[in-house]
C-alpha cells in the first residue's frame, strides 16, 4: 500500500490556481523531497495532504485513506511538522510533548528523552519565552517521537542553525532505517540532496519535474565562479562544462561530473580567485524550468 | 516625523473596531435618554418624586452614581447615563494603551519598528497621539448624541468631556501596567483591578450615607462625578484627571525608554516544572487555558449578583415611585417592588454577561484556528467535529456555572438582609439565563463554521444588537411580534414573572440545531488562517 497517493490533485483560491493537477505517488520507506521555490504550492499541498484544505478536484489518500473524508483515521499513521510552529504559548515545552503525545494516544518516551538531549531543548521553558528555533525543536522532537509511519515535515529547518541542522538530518536518517516513510519540503537544495532518494519539482502549482537524485542530472551540477587577473581569456570547450555568465574579468560555469578538466584548462591562466558551490534553486530554476508563461516545462 | 505620524496613524486604525463599537454603544445608550426623561416626567412635582426615590434607592446610586441634580433634563442624563459610560470609558482607555503598547510589544513588531529609525520617545508619544484622536472619536460621539436630545450645546459638550475625562487616567493605567507586565494578558488584567478598585470605591462613596463620601475624591470616577455638569459645574476639577492622567503617562513614558525592548519590569515566569493535569484531550486543554477566565468570570458575576440581593430588600412600593414602576412597565416589568420582581428585572444583565461569556467562548475557539493552533492539533487523530463539539460543551457548562453562581450569590445577598427570596427561585432565574445564552452561542458557532474571519464580530454584534433592541425597542413601541425577535423579549423575568416554557424550549432547539449545522458546516471548509 502506498504512503502518499494523489489523482489530480488541484485547490483553486478565487482566481489563483494554487495547485494544479497533482499526481504524486510516495512508497513506504521512501524519504521523498519536495522541492519549489517560495510561494510554488508546497504548503498548500502539505494541507491538502493533511485533509486541512477541501480539494478543489482530485483526491489524497494516506495508505489508503482519503485524507479529506476521513481524516481522523488518515491521521493515525502520520505526524506532522508545520512551517511556522503554532503551539500553545502557555505551555512549557515539556507539557507541549506529553499533550501532542497524549492527543496522538502514545509516543516512545525514551526516545523522545533521547531526542531533548540531541536537539539541546530546555524543556522547563514555556513556548512563549522559546525562539523561533527553539519552538521548531519542539515540533519535531513530538513528530519524530511519535514513532508514526509517514512524517510530513514542512520545511522544518527553518531557525535552525547548522549544528542543529545536522542532528535534523541524523534523525531523519534513523527514522528511514526503521522503515519510516517521508516527505519533506524544502526549498534548500542542499537538505533535500543529504537525505532524500526521490524528489519532485513543484513550480507555480505543478509538478515540473520528478525522479531520483542521480537521475536529475542538473540538480548534482556544481556552480564554478572564476575571476582572472585582467580580461576573461579564451578557454577551449570542455565536455559538461557550460559558460552560464560572462563578465569582463569572471565567468560563472555550470559543471557536471568532475571539475578536473576545467581546473587543468585554467592551471595556465592567472586566476585571482576560484570558487565553487552546489548552485541554488534559483539558479537551477533559472536555467532549467523558464517557460515563457511562467511555468513548468523544460 | 514621518515614522512617528505613520505609528500614530498604525495605531488608531488598529485600534477602530474598538473606537467604533464604543462610539455606538455611547451613541445607543445616551441618545433616548432625555427625551425619555421629558417624556416621563413632565412635571416638576414628578421629577421631585422620582428624585426623592433615587436618593432613597441605594441600588441605583450603586450602579449610576451619585446624582447632583435630578430636576433638570441635563442634570438626569448626566447621572442616568454619565457615571456608566465613564467606566466604558476608562475601559476604551486601558485596553488601547495596553493594545497600543504591551500588545504591539509582544508580539514583536515594535521591535521591527524600533530597529528603524524612530526613538522609543517618539514611538510612545506617537502611540498616545493615536489615544488622544479615539478619545476624541468617544467626545463626538457624545456630544452629538446629547444635542440630539435637545440639550443645550456648553453643557452637552462639558457633560462629553466629564465622561472622557477618564480616559487619560486610565489610559495612563494601561501605559503603565504595559511597562511593569511582560505580556498583554497580565497588563489588561492589571489595569482592570486598578478599575475595579476604582469603581467599587465610587460605588461605596454613593451609596454610603456619610462617613464614607469623602471617597469619592479617591477615584478618577468620582472625579468624573464631581465635575458636576448641568447640575453645578466645577471645570477646576478638570486638573485632577489632567495631572493624574500626566504623571502616569510620564511615568510610563520615562520607563519605557529605560527598559529592555521585549521585556517587562516584572519578572516573566518562562521555566515551569511540568504540570500534567488537564492534557489528556484538546478539550481538557481548552479547559486548562481557560480557566483563569472562566475563575474571573464567575467572581465578577458573583459579587454583582451579591450585591443585587442585598438591594433587593429595598425593592418595596415606598422605594420606587410610581413614576418609575410605568418607565419599567414599558420594559414588560411590572413587578420591580418586591424583592423577587427586583431581581427577575435585574437578570435580564445576567442574561447579557453570560451572553456575552459564550461570545468570548467563541472567540477564543476562533482565536485557536486564526493563530494556527488548531492545524497542530488537527493534523493529529482529532475530528473536527470532536473538536467543535468539545468547545462547545466547555462554552455551554462554563455559562451554566456562571449562570448558578449568579443565582446561589443574589440569594445569598437577599437572604442576608432576610429578603422574601428562595433558593429554588433564583436558582431558577439562573438557569433561566441559559437558552438565550446558549442560542447566542450557537449562533457564534455557526458565523464560525461560515464566516470564521467575521465569527467573533457577528457573535457579539448579535448579542449587542439583541439587547439593544430589547431595551429601545419598548422605548420606541415598536409592535410586540418584532421585539419577539429579540431573545431578551422572550425570557420570562424569573422570579419575579413566571417562567416561559415556550420559549425556552423554541429557544434551546434552535441552539441545538444551530450547533448541529455549526459541526456539519465546520467538516466542509478550509481552515483559515487570521
Amino acid at each position: 500500500m502506498t504512503a502518499i497517493r494523489t489523482a489530480g490533485l488541484s485547490k483553486r483560491y478565487g482566481e489563483t490556481l494554487a495547485l494544479d493537477g497533482l499526481d504524486l505517488v510516495v512508497e513506504p520507506g521512501e524519504v521523498y523531497g519536495y522541492l519549489g521555490p517560495n510561494g510554488a504550492g508546497k504548503t498548500t499541498t502539505i494541507r491538502l495532504l493533511l485533509g486541512l484544505l477541501r480539494p478543489s478536484a482530485g483526491r489524497v489518500e494516506l495508505f489508503g485513506v482519503d485524507a479529506w473524508r476521513d481524516p481522523v483515521a488518515a491521521h493515525r499513521r502520520v505526524a506532522y511538522v508545520a512551517a511556522e510552529p503554532y503551539l500553545w504559548p502557555g505551555l512549557t515545552g515539556a507539557e507541549t510533548l506529553e499533550f501532542l503525545a497524549r492527543v496522538r494516544g502514545g509516543a516512545d518516551a525514551g526516545y523522545r528523552e533521547e531526542l531533548i538531549g540531541r536537539f539541546q531543548l530546555d524543556a522547563r521553558k514555556k513556548v512563549r519565552a522559546l525562539s523561533h528555533g527553539n519552538r521548531q525543536k519542539v515540533q519535531l522532537i513530538a513528530a519524530f517521537a511519535s514513532r508514526a509511519d509517514l512524517l510530513i515535515l514542512d520545511e522544518p529547518t527553518g531557525g535552525l542553525d547548522p549544528l542543529m541542522e545536522m542532528a535534523f538530518r541524523e534523525t531523519v536518517r534513523e527514522a528511514k532505517e526503521r522503515g519510516q516513510t517521508v516527505f519533506l519540503s524544502s526549498h534548500i537544495l542542499s537538505e533535500v540532496e543529504a537525505v532524500c532518494e526521490r524528489v519532485g519539482i513543484l513550480r507555480a502549482g505543478r509538478l515540473v519535474d520528478e525522479g531520483r537524485l542521480a537521475d536529475l542530472r542538473h540538480l548534482s551540477a556544481q556552480t564554478v565562479e572564476v575571476t582572472f587577473d585582467g580580461r576573461v581569456p579564451q578557454l577551449p570547450k570542455l565536455p559538461g562544462v557550460e559558460v552560464a555568465e560572462a563578465g569582463v574579468n569572471a565567468l560563472r560555469f555550470e559543471v557536471r561530473g568532475s571539475v578536473g578538466p576545467l581546473i587543468t584548462a585554467l592551471a595556465d591562466q592567472s586566476v585571482v580567485s576560484l570558487e565553487s558551490r552546489a548552485p541554488s534553486l534559483e539558479e537551477i530554476f533559472l536555467h532549467h524550468y523558464e517557460g515563457g508563461d511562467g511555468r513548468g516545462g523544460r | 516625523m514621518a515614522g512617528a505620524s505613520a505609528i500614530a496613524r498604525r495605531a488608531f486604525a488598529d485600534s477602530r473596531v474598538r473606537t467604533i463599537s464604543f462610539a455606538v454603544l455611547f451613541v445607543l445608550s445616551s441618545i433616548t435618554q432625555a427625551t425619555a426623561y421629558r417624556e416621563g416626567y413632565p412635571t416638576l412635582a414628578e421629577r421631585r418624586d422620582f428624585a426623592r426615590s433615587v436618593g432613597d434607592n441605594d441600588a441605583a446610586r450603586m450602579l449610576y452614581g451619585t446624582p447632583h441634580d435630578l430636576l433638570s433634563v441635563g442634570g438626569y442624563v448626566s447621572w442616568r447615563v454619565g457615571g456608566t459610560l465613564a467606566v466604558f470609558a476608562a475601559l476604551w482607555g486601558l485596553l488601547g494603551a495596553v493594545r497600543a503598547m504591551r500588545a504591539e510589544e509582544e508580539s514583536g513588531r515594535a521591535e521591527l519598528l524600533l530597529a528603524g529609525l524612530i526613538s522609543r520617545r517618539k514611538a510612545f508619544l506617537a502611540q498616545l497621539a493615536a489615544i488622544a484622536a479615539g478619545a476624541i472619536v468617544l467626545w463626538l460621539a457624545l456630544f452629538v448624541s446629547f444635542l440630539a436630545g435637545r440639550l443645550p450645546v456648553d453643557g452637552s459638550a462639558y457633560l462629553a468631556l466629564a465622561i472622557v475625562s477618564v480616559v487619560p487616567v486610565f489610559a495612563g493605567v494601561g501605559a503603565v501596567a504595559s511597562q511593569l507586565a511582560p505580556t498583554r494578558r497580565m497588563a489588561t488584567g492589571l489595569a482592570t483591578a486598578v478599575l475595579v478598585i476604582a469603581f467599587a470605591l465610587r460605588t461605596v462613596a454613593a451609596v454610603s450615607s456619610a462617613g464614607l463620601d469623602w471617597l469619592r475624591w479617591a477615584t478618577p470616577l468620582g472625579w468624573a462625578e464631581q465635575l458636576r455638569p448641568f447640575a453645578d459645574p466645577q471645570p477646576l476639577v478638570l486638573l485632577l484627571p489632567a495631572a493624574t492622567g500626566a504623571l502616569l503617562l510620564g511615568a510610563a513614558g520615562a520607563l519605557a525608554v529605560r527598559r529592555d525592548v521585549g521585556s517587562g519590569l516584572l519578572p516573566a515566569r518562562d521555566s515551569a516544572p511540568p504540570r500534567l493535569r488537564l492534557l489528556r484531550s484538546p478539550g481538557a486543554q481548552a479547559l486548562r487555558s481557560e480557566r483563569g477566565a472562566l475563575v474571573a468570570w464567575l467572581v465578577g458575576v458573583g459579587a454583582f449578583a451579591l450585591l443585587m440581593g442585598v438591594m433587593s430588600d429595598a425593592a418595596t412600593p415606598d422605594v420606587i415611585s410610581e413614576n418609575v414602576r410605568r418607565q419599567l412597565e414599558k420594559l414588560g416589568t411590572d413587578s420591580v417592588v418586591t424583592p423577587s420582581g427586583w431581581l427577575g428585572f435585574f437578570f435580564i444583565f445576567f442574561i447579557l454577561a453570560i451572553s456575552l461569556f459564550c461570545c468570548m467562548q467563541i472567540s477564543s475557539l476562533r482565536g485557536e484556528e486564526a493563530e494556527q493552533r488548531l492545524e497542530t492539533l488537527l493534523s493529529l487523530p482529532v475530528g473536527r467535529s470532536g473538536w467543535l463539539a468539545g468547545r462547545l460543551l466547555l462554552a455551554a457548562a462554563g455559562a451554566a456555572a456562571v449562570a448558578l453562581a449568579a443565582g446561589l450569590l443574589a440569594w445569598a445577598g437577599a437572604a442576608a438582609q432576610g429578603a422574601d427570596v428562595s433558593l429554588p427561585e433564583t436558582l431558577g432565574a439562573g438557569a433561566n439565563t441559559l437558552p438565550p445564552a446558549l442560542l447566542f452561542l450557537a449562533l457564534g458557532a455557526l458565523a464560525f463554521a461560515l464566516a470564521p474571519r467575521a465569527s467573533t464580530v457577528i457573535a457579539y454584534g448579535l448579542v449587542g444588537l439583541a439587547f439593544v433592541w430589547e431595551l429601545f425597542g419598548a422605548l420606541l413601541e415598536v409592535p410586540a411580534w418584532l421585539l419577539a425577535v429579540s431573545p431578551f423579549h422572550d425570557v420570562g423575568l424569573v422570579p419575579g414573572e413566571p417562567f416561559e416554557a415556550i420559549p425556552a424550549a423554541i429557544m434551546l432547539t434552535l441552539a441545538a440545531v444551530g450547533a448541529l449545522a455549526a459541526l456539519w458546516a465546520f467538516r466542509r471548509r478550509d481552515l483559515v488562517g487570521a
